[in-house]
């Protein structure tokens, strides 16, 4: 006889508590603070309420932090094309049974292991415009026109930006297509075989269907990730120069730092809010595909 | 009357710079050892070039003495800040934090609540090691709760490969014309006439910072209306005009080709390979290009002519030591406060100090003034000491050192004007001023 297991409800009652105490309390918590003049000295003069008076800073200040949010958004969208694409066809080709997949498979997820802070050190190196390895290795075979200013010229810095994310970043997206395509029975393709599919047509009607779940968790770590972006700009950019890669994150940490911390909170619940708006509509969005 | 404070605090420091050394003679006692500290260890929260090595033998001494470990936290200049003020915040500070502080208010804006996130040192033993001048940067509403040891020399002024100008016929430009002229016939030998390094990200806005004196003559009591909110940076024509000359000298590449990506790291070699000519630093670094490189060459400093500034101003101001209040171990950073000020460990943190070339204290320790720094001072007329750098005699302006530096690359790259720039740091005063209640400001 089947026998379903049904665990009694109360088993979520610790979960739940965890949730609300280290998640949802701080979060609405730092909701109501940015409705406040919280700052440095708020012990000795007191919390005021202020209304939206953070919130309005945000958008008409001239330190234009404004240009955070749409950094934080492009960075979000370009992060993940440059991740998502090249890590399809990877986890494609290795799935493919090429020799030495498990070696490949090491190298291309060994990057994202290493810590932002090693990643910092080591780029910034390497992206130097007088003594880095990159723009030496370009003199060297000739292509010395195509040397950059990787982190000062502020038509290159965001794409050196996405290169590095995309260097760490690659491999883990590719582990999860890569455990997606695992989960595809071989008679679908065999089928699609027979009938005289191509590769484009195989990997459109086939692939990409079945991997919807692979898509959706890669798109919604990706988009949280994104949204979230600090490590990587920090340790690359610092925000600069200037204020060019400045995101949403990187202007909190800064206020908070320098005792503003009731701005730095709507900061946050602002970015709180569009996560909050982008994981729902992913959510939402892949689930009506996959009824579809 | 902050006017009158800084002008006395800075004439203090001034007429110490003429004195060669200080022989006072405050002898403090390292903290008898009975056992009491044994296997304890003290977190040192600090950002990068305020300890450097120099503290090095003095923490091994220490451990030693006391049988206890010192975790010593460094942190890059520019990530510092927001991390000590996390840290002072959410109550996980190192038991043994730095500020850059000043008489100024600094204290209060930066550490917010000294008095309940400072242990207050008043009555230490090792206060007078301090001179007075310095003393007022450790104090806040009459409690003492910081340690200033420092050195007194000329500090970011334009240092120079004397014996590469004399070899290219160049005379020390006293003037901005003089100096874009310099800087021109430095250029056409393929060397790079001033090494920014602006990858640093605190380095270049001293060369706006350190001429105060250019500003307060061109707008007399301009530090005290800052400091009373009756006046503003935006729409000063002097630092205006300061920005403008900034601007066109890296317009013109004569701070290299790729300044805002470039760090210090190999600053002593590009100067002992004449990559570069001249940068703007301390008179202590000549001594480190010679240690590091052994370089024939001959060094030199002048007044940074930026804005045709003849003021060498003064900085009673300096990276500061505090202890963190919810220490679990205040005994043992009371004792590495005591510990510090012995005349051993004062000898030895100069001694392990390429860059300094003395410190300024009240204890007779052998100092190593340099001869460039006695003649550097000697062109100087007493009177044009008396003024302040301009972060540190007007309130809540080092606290925003950082971004004001990026407000002046995203101005050199096009971004926003040189007024814009000027705007933003009224702005970051403000937020500064009302994060601390400053009545001014209301």
């Amino acid at each position: 006889m089947n026998k379903k297991k049904v665990y009694p409800q109360w088993f979520l009652i610790l979960p739940l508590v965890l949730y609300i105490v280290f998640f949802l309390f701080p979060s609405l918590l730092g909701v109501f603070y940015s409705f406040t003049d919280w700052g440095r000295a708020t012990p000795k003069n007191g919390l005021h309420f202020v209304g939206l008076k953070n919130y309005i800073d945000i958008f008409t200040s001239n330190k234009n932090y404004s240009n955070g949010i749409w950094n934080t958004l492009k960075f979000t969208l370009v992060s993940n094309v440059v991740k998502i694409i090249p890590a399809l066809f990877l986890a494609i080709i290795l799935f493919e049974g090429i020799r030495g997949m498990g070696a490949y498979r090491t190298v291309f997820y060994l990057p994202s292991i290493i810590p932002f802070v090693i990643i910092g050190i080591i780029f910034t190196s390497v992206l130097n415009f007088k003594n880095g390895m990159l723009n030496g290795a370009l003199e060297a075979i000739g292509l010395g026109a195509l040397k950059q200013k990787w982190l000062s010229d502020l038509n290159v810095v965001w794409k050196s930006i996405y290169m590095v994310d995309a260097w760490r970043g690659i491999g883990y997206v590719m582990t999860i297509f890569m455990t997606g395509l695992s989960t595809i029975d071989k008679s679908y393709y065999e089928a699609a075989k027979v009938d005289g599919a191509n590769f484009w047509q195989r990997l459109w009607n086939v692939t990409l269907p079945m991997m919807r779940g692979a898509i959706m968790i890669n798109l919604v770590f990706g988009v949280t990730y994104g949204l979230k972006v600090f490590d990587i700009v920090y340790v690359l950019t610092n925000g600069g120069p200037g204020h060019a890669t400045e995101v949403m994150t990187t202007y909190s940490f800064q206020l908070y730092g320098a005792g503003s911390y009731g701005l730095a909170t709507a900061f946050n619940a602002i970015l709180l809010l569009i996560t909050m708006v982008a994981g729902i509509l992913i959510v939402r969005g892949m689930s009506r595909k996959g009824a579809a | 009357m902050k006017k009158l404070l800084s002008a006395v605090l800075c004439l203090l420091l001034a007429m110490s710079l003429l004195v060669a050394a200080n022989a006072e003679g405050v002898v403090v006692e390292a903290v008898p050892n009975e056992g009491q500290f044994e296997g304890q260890e003290l977190s040192i929260l600090v950002s990068a070039d305020w300890m450097a090595d120099r503290y090095d033998e003095t923490i091994a001494r220490f451990e030693e003495t006391y049988g206890v470990t010192v975790d010593l936290q460094t942190l890059p200049a520019d990530q510092y800040f927001d991390v000590l003020t996390s840290g002072l915040a959410n109550g996980t500070c190192a038991d043994v934090f730095w500020i850059q502080s000043n008489p100024v208010g600094a204290i209060e804006s930066m550490i917010g609540d000294p008095e309940n996130r400072c242990i207050d040192f008043t009555g230490a033993d090792w206060q007078n090691v301090m001179p007075e001048s310095r003393q007022s940067a450790c104090i806040s509403g009459g409690k003492l709760y910081g340690l200033q040891v420092w050195n007194n020399s000329p500090e970011y002024v334009m240092l120079y490969n004397k014996t590469l100008f004399d070899e290219l016929g160049l005379a020390v430009p006293t003037t901005y014309a003089e100096l874009k002229d310099v800087c021109a016939k430095i250029a056409e030998q393929g060397i790079t006439p001033w090494f920014m390094a602006g990858a640093d990200g605190w380095r270049h806005q001293l060369a706006f910072f350190q001429i105060g004196g250019v500003y307060e003559e061109a707008t007399p009591g301009l530090y005290d209306a800052l400091n009373n909110n009756t006046a503003t940076f935006a729409g000063n024509e002097k630092m205006l005009e300061v920005l403008g000359q900034f601007k066109e000298l890296s317009d013109l590449g004569y701070f290299g080709e790729d300044w805002i990506g470039t760090d210090s790291t190999n600053q002593s070699n590009e100067f002992a390979d004449r990559t570069v000519a001249m940068t703007i630093e301390n008179s202590g670094t000549i001594k480190q290009i010679k240690d590091d490189t052994g370089t024939e060459d001959e060094f030199g400093l002048f007044l940074c002519p930026l804005g045709d500034n003849t003021w060498y101003t003064t900085s009673p101001a300096g990276p500061t030591m505090f202890g963190y209040k919810g220490t679990e171990h205040e005994d043992l950073v009371r004792a590495w406060f005591q510990f510090v000020c012995t005349p051993e460990s004062l000898q030895e943190i100069l001694d392990n100090s390429p860059k300094y070339t003395n410190l300024h204290v009240n204890v007779d320790i052998q100092q190593h003034w340099l001869p460039e720094e006695e003649a550097f001072i000697a062109t100087v007329p007493a009177e044009k000491m008396e003024c302040c750098v301009l972060q540190n005699g007007t309130k809540y302006t080092n606290d925003y050192w950082m971004q004001f530096g990026q407000d002046m690359i995203e101005y050199v790259q096009g971004g926003i004007d040189a007024n814009e720039v000027l705007s933003r740091m009224d702005g970051y005063r403000a937020e500064a001023a009302a994060n601390v209640g400053d009545p001014a400001w209301k």
